[in-house]
Formats: structure tokens, C-alpha cells, sequence
């Protein structure tokens, strides 16, 4: 379902150089709960850009559902971002302005669905994170769980291929996280694949299968030898 | 405090340049125009005679036919007959002096037939003229009573003419001719400056007369006259014959057409105008002012104010700057709130470390008054220029049939529109900025902080 | 499009909106004001003279020694001025193209009620129309023998035939032919009949201001007195105008006792014609082209904010799938929704401003066209304005919203 060969980023400034991800090579398949670990500057959020269809690269290929990503336009790639991936972020990125129904809208509307298709998801991901009763209120009335239980809804309204999280519950405390984790692996066990970006281990614990990065490299833990190594460490 | 204040305001200035440099520019802009506009509508509205114009009146008594119109303004009632103006003369009062004119035109030339000749308009006056309206001497002096009443022929010229047909020279004694009839010339003006050419009631600007002669050899010597003459229906279809003939008819018609002056110190107003009352009744009772009686005695501010008031060119001019300069105004809110909302960050930080919000204001209207300051004095250079460019269409626009001095005025800064541009620029400046002050100032303590 | 996020948007930043619409609004009202005011005095501006102006003088002498004769001394001008080898012809007239003032009414019918047309009557002898070089339409042109001349006390009696203009003739007559007619040049005048038809030319001012410009009337005679003496008309050579005023001003003063009143180029004339208006009229659209600018900056200046403002917000909708072109959109709707409502409150205030003026200057300054297309250009004017902040904001990388504040 999605498979990198042989990528490769690099950033390039006057003077130096940076190879963020060297050559990596990965195959996700569908249904699959990945995490993606790696201290700070390993590579990690140049992975999820270029996962995320929000950067473009210049060497290997990207293959989402049988599709080369790699060289297309923008606007090519923001349709993928908008039909395939389905984006939690860190902070949230709600847009203050809007109700989380509109919140919930905003992709929908960039798909050009019908006024009633739309209603209709968006009722029904706000009800599977349990904020259907708020639709009207503005995400400030909001917790910071609720408003990322909101951005989750968001992300699964338009069933994307796969979930983008980039540490969903790194701005949240421990009880709100445990609730937001809970409801990932409930979505992911009806079929969704999510792949989250963290740097908290006894998270990325919870996943199937455990990706690391350093220095711009990946090895690929299956789950099974992940638990053990962490187990033995 | 105030120092470190300061010093905040200037760092805060150069930190973004193009956004204090749009600010100032639209300040200056809008401003520069607002005081092109207020000078010249302060410069025309001028009252000539400032410092007895109160007590200068313009004397108008209705004689028309019963069946006439009904007159709903000053401005419009008819002047004086001449055969009034002559027994108003008579009647002489203590501490009052009165005058009275009309406005004629001629070709001056002189003996020397290399000078060519000049065509120029002039006033016919009295002797009281020069003592009312007191118009500056550069050589000799007016006329005199036992003068006029002789009819002798005595002419005092402007300098503009003086300067064209004498060379500059001292002319006083010599002759001058009008026409074919030889005047001997008895002085010379100085540049007279009157911001509206009030005593004839053309108000007309920049266009100075260029000689003054003694109404009894204007009439006996049948000199054009420039008046509009309000007749009766009897002498109506010769009333533009008076301009130039008939003059012994005119003398004795009830045509109206001469202005009438007086000056009057305040305590004696009640006085000559009961006396002016009782002439109209005395006369109607000989059969005229046939009338209810009315009678204005108007002074010269009163008369200005209107004519100032219906300046149409100005009167626009003043709105779409006046909209103008709030245009501009509103867009330095703009640029002011996006500059000082970018500070946010810096602000709730400052908040946090123990700055009141009083320190916040006054270190942002410390940075705002140093912006009006310096879009008021931009603001006055672009004026200055605003105003030059108004005096170059000015002449264009007149073909250049007025000269520059005699236009000047009505273009010049001086300290009190300066002072005034000052003040207004940086007042609207403040104003302009206490909404975007308010904001940020009320941006709470740390609340930026947090990642977001 | 969909407006609703915008309009959700534009609730949270009330200010900023207001700020916009007031100042589209004002600047509406001042700008569709000073071009209701250019175009309304500009309407009759510059309109074609009819006659090679450039190549015209004239001459208005005044003796100011009565004892000259008038008569006399306009044989010998114009015997004199037509030896000089580059004046083609010359015509002495009572009245000057371009500053031709006294305005009357002329009439088809005696009775009380007759209606009047506006005109002016150009006094003058046969070489008019040469002089002016305008062309016969219709009938015939007046001739030496046609024209009345004489001191205006011992010859009482008027020329009975008169050329119209063209435009006179339509306004008389409509598509009749206007030959044979008869007309009045004043309710309890003489009949005169109509012999010929000329091509247009500029009268003046007064007829000008009316929307009548061409509305004359060429009558052959010449009569003079002391103090209505004729001007002057010259046609020469195409440009020697300029070279050959001074030559033509040493003729008339030929005659002694008198000054030339007024020597120049028809072409200045015209020029003074329309100056007076004309820069008043400039001023005013010089300082809304300013005001444009200005309005045009700071509209700019605002988006550009809203967009620095609003990075993250724009990130996360391109994260989301927004294209670069629905970004924009978003820009510029929200915009033109701004305009489109500041529009309207500055089309009140213009309504407000050009009845008071009108009320002011009696004449009225509205003009739908014109203030539909001054909100025409405001709007475009707008849309660019926030072409470049919204281009900006559309080239936000997506990427932005992965980095942590």
C-alpha cells in the first residue's frame, strides 16, 4: 500500500549540504499500526513531510496504492494529501475560526462532496471520537484532548488510505493521551493503518511494528523483535 | 524609565523600516493635502482690513418699485443711487467716515510713444477711501476734499503702472493720460494685497485695480462704469446705455448701482442707522422708497463669511481632503495594528517579566508621537509643494493673466497653518493608534509563551 | 467557493474588516465623487474647433482718442494686413471663436410663447468664411454685396439675410432644408431669411456649457462706433502663426491712438477656453489616482498582515489538501466580499456628497455609468492589492505545520 525505494532528501543551503534521509526503503501494508522513533534530528519529521506528501524529494520513489508520487504537481499532491492521508498533528492545527463541524468540513470541501455526504461523515467521525454533541462550539471551548479526538475526526471523516500522526499526544497529558492512543487503536483495529511519528517509546510499544530512524537511516523492526529489544534493553 | 522607554520606541522603529516608512508616508500624505487645502481656504478667507472689519459697513437701502421681488439675502439687494450717495456725503456725523465707488476701466498711456499702452480697470472714489480702506503709499498720498469737489483732474496709480509706464521711478507730479484726458498723477500705490477685492462687491481675487480718480471727473468727463444698474422699469432699456452715456439721466434716475461704505466705531452704529432710517423716511416722504423700509448695513466679516462660504472649487476641495486624510488615517491603523501585533510575542514576555501595562502604553506612544512627528513634518513639506502645484494651476488656469505676487498670498504657509498641520498630524496619529495600542497592551502575561 | 469559512473568519477579526470597509468606502466616495465631478465638467471639453485654429489671429484694438475714424482706420487694417504676403485673408467680426459670450435667443415665430434656441451672431463681411475655412452645406454663401456696412448711427438699417450652422439648422429645422426659412434674432425684431448652411465651429463658453457649442449664426454686416469696435480674424499661412504675430501687431499699431487690447493665436483661445476647467478637473483625478495608490498600499499592507497572521492556519489547510489556487481564492473572496460591502456604503456616501454638491453648484453631477465604473476599477484595484499577499500565502510550504511552534 505504501512502499519508498531508495529515497532520498536532501537539503541544500549556500554552504552545506544535509543529507535528512538517506536511501531508505519501506513497504507499509494496509491495516498496519506503525510507529516511526528516533531522537530529535534523526530524520523523523523529514520522514513524515515526505510521507505526507508535504514535501517533494528528488531521488527514489514513492509508491501510495500502486501510484508514484514522486514529480508530481502540487496541485497532484495536494489532492493526495486530501483523498489519501488523513493528518493528526502534534498541536492540533484546528483552524480557531471555525466550529469543529467546519473543522471537520475542511478537507471534505477541498473533495467537492455533496452538502449531504458531507454532513453525513462529518456527523459520523465526530460520533466515532464522541464529540458529535459539540459540533457547534468553537475549538477553544475545547480541552486539548477533545481538540485532538476533533483532529482525529478530521482525519479519518474523508477515509484516507492510511493516518499521518506526528506525536499525537505529545502536547497532552497522561490521562488525556491514554484516551486519544485508546481511540487510535480502536480506528486502526476497524481496518484504518496509521503510522505515528513519536519519540516516546512506551508508545510506539503499542504499534505492530516499530520504525527507527538515525541519522536519515531507517531499519524496519517487526513487532515481535521490537518488544524483545526493548524487553532486553 | 522614560529613557529606556525612548530607546525602545527608536529600536522599535528601525525594526521593521518599510512598515514605519508606509506609515509615516500615508500620515504625510494625507496630511500634506488636508493642509494644502485648510491654507488655502484660510488664506482666502482672510478678512481684508482684519483689524477694523467689524466696524466697516457696506450700506444697501432698498428704493426699488413696490412690484419688485422680494429679497431673500444681502447679498442680492440692489446698492446705492447716486443722488443718495451725494446726500448721504452731506450728512456728516462725528467719528464716521463714509466712501463709496464704482469701477471703471481705461487706457493709460503717456506722451512717449515707445511705451506702449496698457488697458487696466480702476476704481472712482472719494476722497474718504484712502483714509477708510487704507491702501499703502509708495509715493504721495491721496486725494482731498476741496480736490474731488473741484473737479480737478488728479489720478493715483498702482505700482504695477507706475512701473510699466515710469520705469519705476518716482511718477508723482507728472502726467498720465486716460484716453485722450491728461491727469496729473498725485500718488503711487505699494503692492495692496485685499485677499477679495471687497470694496466694488466683485470680490474678485488677484486682480487688483491699477488707478483711483475722483468720482466728479469721472462723471463729468463721461468714464465708463462698470456696475451692474438695477433701474426701474421706466429707465430699464437703457440701463446698459449708463455704462457709458447718459449720464445727466442716470444722475436723476432711481437706478441703483453705486457702492456705499461707512465706518462706523460701535457705540455710533445705533445712531447712523437711525440716521440712515430717518434719510429713507425724509426721501419718502418726497415720494420715494416707495417700499416697506429695509436697509442692510452689512460689515465686512459678515460679507466675507458668505462669499467664502460659497467657494464651490474650495468647498469640494475640502471635503474629498478632509475624506481623504481620514483614508489615510485609517490605513495607518492598519499598519500600525500589523506592526504592533507582530510584537506579541515580545510584549507578553515583558508583561511576564514584570512590565505594567502602563509601561507598555506609554513605550508604544512614545514610538507613535515620534511617527506623527515625523509625518507632520513631511506633511508640511508635501504641502508646501501641494500649494506650489495649486498656484501653477492657478496661472495656468488663468492664462497667466494674473502675476505671481498677486496670487502668493492665497498659497502661503505661515506659522499658524504650520503649527496647526503640527498638531493636527500628530493628534490624529495618536488617535489612529489607540486601537491598536489597546490590543496589545491587553495581550495577557506569558500567554504567547507556550509553544503553540 | 465556499463563503462560509470566510465569513466565520471575518467574525473573529471584526476589526480588521471594518477597517477595510470603511476605508473602500471613503475612498469610493472620494474618488466616484471627483470623477463624477471631472467627467460632468469635462463632458463638453475639448470638443473639435471646426476651424484650423492654429492658423488664426486675432486682433482686438481699442482707440482710447476719440477723435479717430473707426471707419477708416478698419479699411486701412485690413488693406494693410492682407499686403503682408503670408496672411491669406482677414474679416473684422464683433465676436471671437472660442470667446464668443453674448449669448441669445433666436426665434421661429413672433407670438409671446415662441420658443427660444440659444445662438450667438457673428457680425461680419464675406470673407468670413474663408477666413475660418469652413465649407457651405447648403444654399449659398454671402457675398460683398450682401453685407450691410457703416457707422452704427448714420446706417440704421440691417442685413435680411443670414448662414447658419449646421447644428443650427438641425435645432431650427430638423432634417428640412433650412434655405428660404425665415428666423427671428429677437422677439420684436426684423425677420431675417436663411441663404446658406456652414460647417460647425466652436462658439464659446456659454453655448459650450450648455451642450450647444455650434449653435451660430454668420450675419453679413459691419457696423462700428466708439466704443464698439470690431476684432479681428486672420487666417495665414499654416505654421507662420507664431512668426508672424509680432508683424501683424506692428501693422495695427499703424493707427495711432489706440492699444491692442488683446493679439494672439486662436489656438490660445481655445486653450483658455477650457484651462479653467480643465486642471480643476485634472486636480481632482490626480489626487484620486494618489488616494488609489494609497488605498491600493494599504489594503496590501493589511492582507499581507493577515497572512503572516495566519501562516499556520494556511499550512494546515494545504496540509489538508487545499490547492495553491484555492488559497488564493480564499484571499480574494474574502476580499471582494469586504469591497463589495464597502462598495456600497461609498456609493451611499457619493450619493450623499454629489447632492450636496450638485445642490451647491446647480448642476447635477450623477451619472450611473460613471459611478458603476469607478467601482469597477476600485474592485480591480482591490484584487490586486491582494493579489501579492495572497500569492504569498499560497506559496506557504505545507510542510510548516510537522514544525513545532
Amino acid at each position: 500500500m505504501l512502499r519508498m525505494e531508495n529515497v532520498s532528501k536532501i537539503y541544500r543551503t549556500d554552504l552545506v549540504e544535509t543529507h535528512a534521509l538517506r536511501k531508505v526503503d519501506l513497504h507499509i501494508k494496509s491495516g498496519e499500526f506503525v510507529s516511526v522513533t528516533g531522537p530529535s534530528g534523526s530524520g523523523k519529521t523529514t520522514f513524515l513531510n515526505l510521507a505526507g506528501a508535504l514535501e517533494t524529494f528528488e531521488e527514489g520513489d514513492y509508491f501510495l496504492d500502486g501510484h508514484n508520487v514522486k514529480g508530481l504537481s502540487d496541485d497532484k499532491l495536494s489532492e493526495i494529501r486530501n483523498q489519501k492521508i488523513g493528518f493528526i498533528f502534534q498541536s492540533f492545527n484546528l483552524l480557531p475560526d471555525l466550529p469543529l463541524f467546519d473543522n471537520v468540513d475542511v478537507p471534505l470541501r477541498y473533495r467537492g462532496m455533496s452538502a449531504k455526504e458531507r454532513k453525513e461523515r462529518i456527523e459520523h467521525a465526530l460520533e466515532t471520537v464522541g464529540l458529535a454533541s459539540r459540533m457547534q462550539h468553537l475549538p477553544t471551548q475545547l480541552s486539548g484532548g477533545q481538540q485532538q479526538r476533533v483532529a482525529i475526526a478530521r482525519a479519518i471523516a474523508g477515509d484516507p488510505l492510511f493516518l499521518l500522526a506526528d506525536e499525537p499526544t505529545g502536547n497532552l497529558d497522561s490521562l488525556m493521551a491514554q484516551q486519544v492512543m485508546e481511540l487510535l487503536e480502536d480506528i486502526n483495529s476497524k481496518g484504518t493503518t496509521i503510522i505515528m511519528v513519536t519519540h516516546d517509546d512506551q508508545l510506539a510499544r503499542r504499534a505492530h511494528r516499530n520504525i527507527q530512524i538515525f541519522d536519515g537511516q531507517v531499519s524496519d523492526i517487526e513487532k515481535s523483535v521490537a518488544d524483545d529489544v526493548i524487553r532486553s534493553a | 524609565m522614560f529613557s529606556y522607554n525612548f530607546h525602545l520606541a527608536l529600536k522599535s522603529l528601525k525594526e521593521r523600516p518599510a512598515l514605519t516608512l508606509l506609515t509615516i508616508l500615508a500620515i504625510a500624505t494625507g496630511l500634506g493635502l488636508y493642509t494644502t487645502v485648510k491654507t488655502m481656504s484660510y488664506q482666502s478667507g482672510q478678512v481684508p482690513l482684519a483689524h477694523k472689519s467689524k466696524n466697516v459697513f457696506l450700506l444697501q437701502m432698498d428704493n426699488r418699485e413696490v412690484t419688485a421681488d422680494a429679497v431673500e439675502h444681502q447679498a442680492r439687494m440692489v446698492d446705492t443711487t447716486y443722488k443718495d450717495t451725494l446726500n448721504l456725503m452731506q450728512m456728516e456725523m462725528p467719528g464716521v467716515k463714509q466712501t463709496f465707488n464704482w469701477s471703471t476701466y481705461g487706457i493709460l498711456n503717456v506722451e512717449d510713444e515707445n511705451i506702449n499702452p496698457l488697458r487696466t480697470f480702476a476704481a472712482v472714489t472719494n476722497s474718504a477711501f484712502f483714509t477708510m480702506f487704507e491702501p499703502p503709499f509708495l509715493h504721495g498720498n491721496g486725494w482731498d476734499k476741496a480736490t474731488e469737489e473741484s473737479g480737478e483732474a488728479v489720478i493715483v496709480i498702482s505700482k504695477l503702472m507706475n512701473d510699466k509706464l515710469f520705469g519705476g521711478r518716482n511718477s508723482v507730479g507728472e502726467s498720465v493720460r486716460i484716453n485722450t484726458h491728461v491727469l496729473k498723477i498725485i500718488g503711487v500705490l505699494d503692492t495692496w494685497h485685499l485677499t477679495h477685492k471687497f470694496y466694488d462687491r466683485s470680490f474678485s481675487r488677484a486682480r487688483p485695480d491699477n488707478f483711483f480718480i475722483p468720482y466728479s471727473f469721472a462723471m463729468q468727463n463721461g468714464l465708463p462704469r462698470r456696475a451692474g444698474f438695477d433701474c426701474w422699469a421706466a429707465n430699464a432699456d437703457i440701463a446698459r446705455s449708463f455704462r457709458t452715456e447718459n449720464t445727466e439721466r442716470l444722475i436723476n434716475s432711481e437706478c441703483a448701482w453705486v457702492t456705499f461704505w461707512a465706518e462706523v466705531p460701535e457705540e455710533k452704529f445705533a445712531d447712523y442707522r437711525q440716521q440712515i432710517i430717518s434719510y429713507m423716511e425724509s426721501e419718502r416722504a418726497l415720494g420715494r422708497f416707495p417700499r416697506e423700509l429695509v436697509m442692510y448695513l452689512t460689515n465686512l466679516n459678515d460679507q466675507l463669511a458668505y462669499v467664502h462660504g460659497r467657494n464651490q472649487f474650495l468647498n469640494t476641495f475640502s471635503v474629498l481632503a478632509t475624506l481623504f486624510f481620514a483614508v489615510c488615517l485609517l490605513n495607518a491603523v492598519g499598519i500600525l495594528l500589523a506592526k504592533f501585533m507582530r510584537r506579541k510575542k515580545e510584549v507578553s514576555l515583558r508583561r511576564a517579566l514584570g512590565a505594567k501595562k502602563k509601561t507598555i502604553i506609554m513605550q508604544h506612544l512614545l514610538e507613535v508621537i515620534i511617527i506623527g512627528f515625523l509625518g507632520g513634518v513631511l506633511g508640511i513639506v508635501i504641502s508646501y509643494f501641494g500649494l506650489q502645484g495649486m498656484m501653477s494651476i492657478r496661472l495656468y488656469s488663468s492664462d497667466y493673466t494674473v502675476r505671481v505676487e498677486d496670487v502668493l498670498p492665497y498659497f502661503q504657509l505661515n506659522w499658524t497653518m504650520i503649527g496647526h498641520a503640527f498638531l493636527t498630524g500628530i493628534i490624529c496619529t495618536i488617535v489612529a493608534s489607540i486601537y491598536p495600542i489597546w490590543r496589545l497592551c491587553n495581550v495577557p502575561p506569558a500567554s504567547q509563551l507556550k509553544s503553540q | 467557493m465556499d463563503i462560509k469559512p470566510i465569513f466565520l473568519g471575518l467574525k473573529q477579526n471584526k476589526f480588521m474588516a471594518m477597517l477595510m470597509i470603511i476605508q473602500i468606502a471613503f475612498t469610493m466616495g472620494v474618488l466616484s465623487s471627483s470623477v463624477l465631478v471631472a467627467t460632468t465638467t469635462l463632458q463638453e471639453w475639448n470638443k473639435p474647433s471646426g476651424i484650423p485654429h492654429e492658423d488664426i489671429v486675432r486682433i482686438s484694438p481699442e482707440f482710447f482718442d476719440d477723435s479717430q475714424d473707426v471707419g477708416q482706420a478698419m479699411f486701412n487694417d485690413l488693406k494693410r494686413v492682407k499686403e503682408i504676403p503670408s496672411v491669406i485673408n482677414a474679416a473684422p467680426s464683433n465676436a471671437v471663436p472660442f470667446t464668443a459670450e453674448n449669448m441669445i435667443d433666436v426665434y421661429l415665430a413672433t407670438e409671446e410663447d415662441a420658443q427660444g434656441f440659444k445662438t450667438v451672431v457673428f457680425e461680419s463681411d464675406e470673407q468670413i468664411i474663408d477666413v475660418l475655412k469652413l465649407s457651405l452645406v447648403d444654399g449659398r454663401l454671402i457675398t460683398a454685396s450682401d453685407v450691410v456696412k457703416g457707422d452704427i448711427e448714420s446706417t440704421p438699417q440691417s442685413a435680411a439675410e443670414v448662414m447658419i450652422s449646421q447644428d443650427m439648422a438641425q435645432v431650427l429645422f430638423g432634417d428640412d432644408s433650412a434655405i428660404g426659412k425665415t428666423i427671428w434674432l429677437a422677439k420684436n425684431a426684423d425677420p431675417v431669411k436663411v441663404i446658406g448652411v456652414y460647417s460647425n465651429f466652436m462658439t464659446g463658453e456659454r453655448l459650450n456649457g450648455r451642450g450647444k457649442s455650434y449653435q451660430s449664426i454668420i450675419r453679413p454686416q459691419v457696423k462700428w462706433s466708439q466704443t464698439q469696435q470690431p476684432h479681428y480674424l486672420m487666417r495665414v499661412e499654416q505654421g507662420t502663426a507664431v512668426a508672424l504675430l509680432e508683424d501683424i501687431i506692428d501693422v495695427f499699431y499703424l493707427e495711432r491712438g489706440r492699444y491692442i487690447n488683446s493679439s494672439e493665436l486662436l489656438k490660445r483661445t481655445q486653450k483658455r477656453m477650457y484651462d479653467g476647467r480643465g486642471s480643476r478637473a485634472l486636480t481632482f483625478l490626480v489626487l484620486s489616482v494618489v488616494l488609489l495608490i494609497i488605498t491600493g498600499l494599504g489594503i496590501t499592507g493589511l492582507t499581507a498582515f493577515q497572512v503572516t497572521q495566519k501562516r499556520k492556519q494556511i499550512g494546515t489547510r494545504r496540509a489538508l489538501g487545499a490547492k495553491k489556487s484555492d488559497i488564493m481564492r480564499y484571499f480574494l473572496t474574502e476580499n471582494s466580499i469586504l469591497t463589495l460591502i464597502g462598495l456600497v456604503i461609498g456609493v451611499a456616501v457619493t450619493l450623499s456628497i454629489t447632492f450636496e454638491l450638485s445642490e451647491q453648484a446647480g448642476q447635477n453631477f450623477f451619472n450611473l455609468s460613471v459611478l458603476l465604473m469607478t467601482a469597477l476599477l476600485l474592485w480591480v484595484v482591490n484584487i490586486l492589492a491582494v493579489w501579492f499577499p495572497a500569492k504569498r500565502a499560497a506559496n506557504i510550504a505545507p510542510a510548516i505545520v510537522t514544525r513545532s511552534a
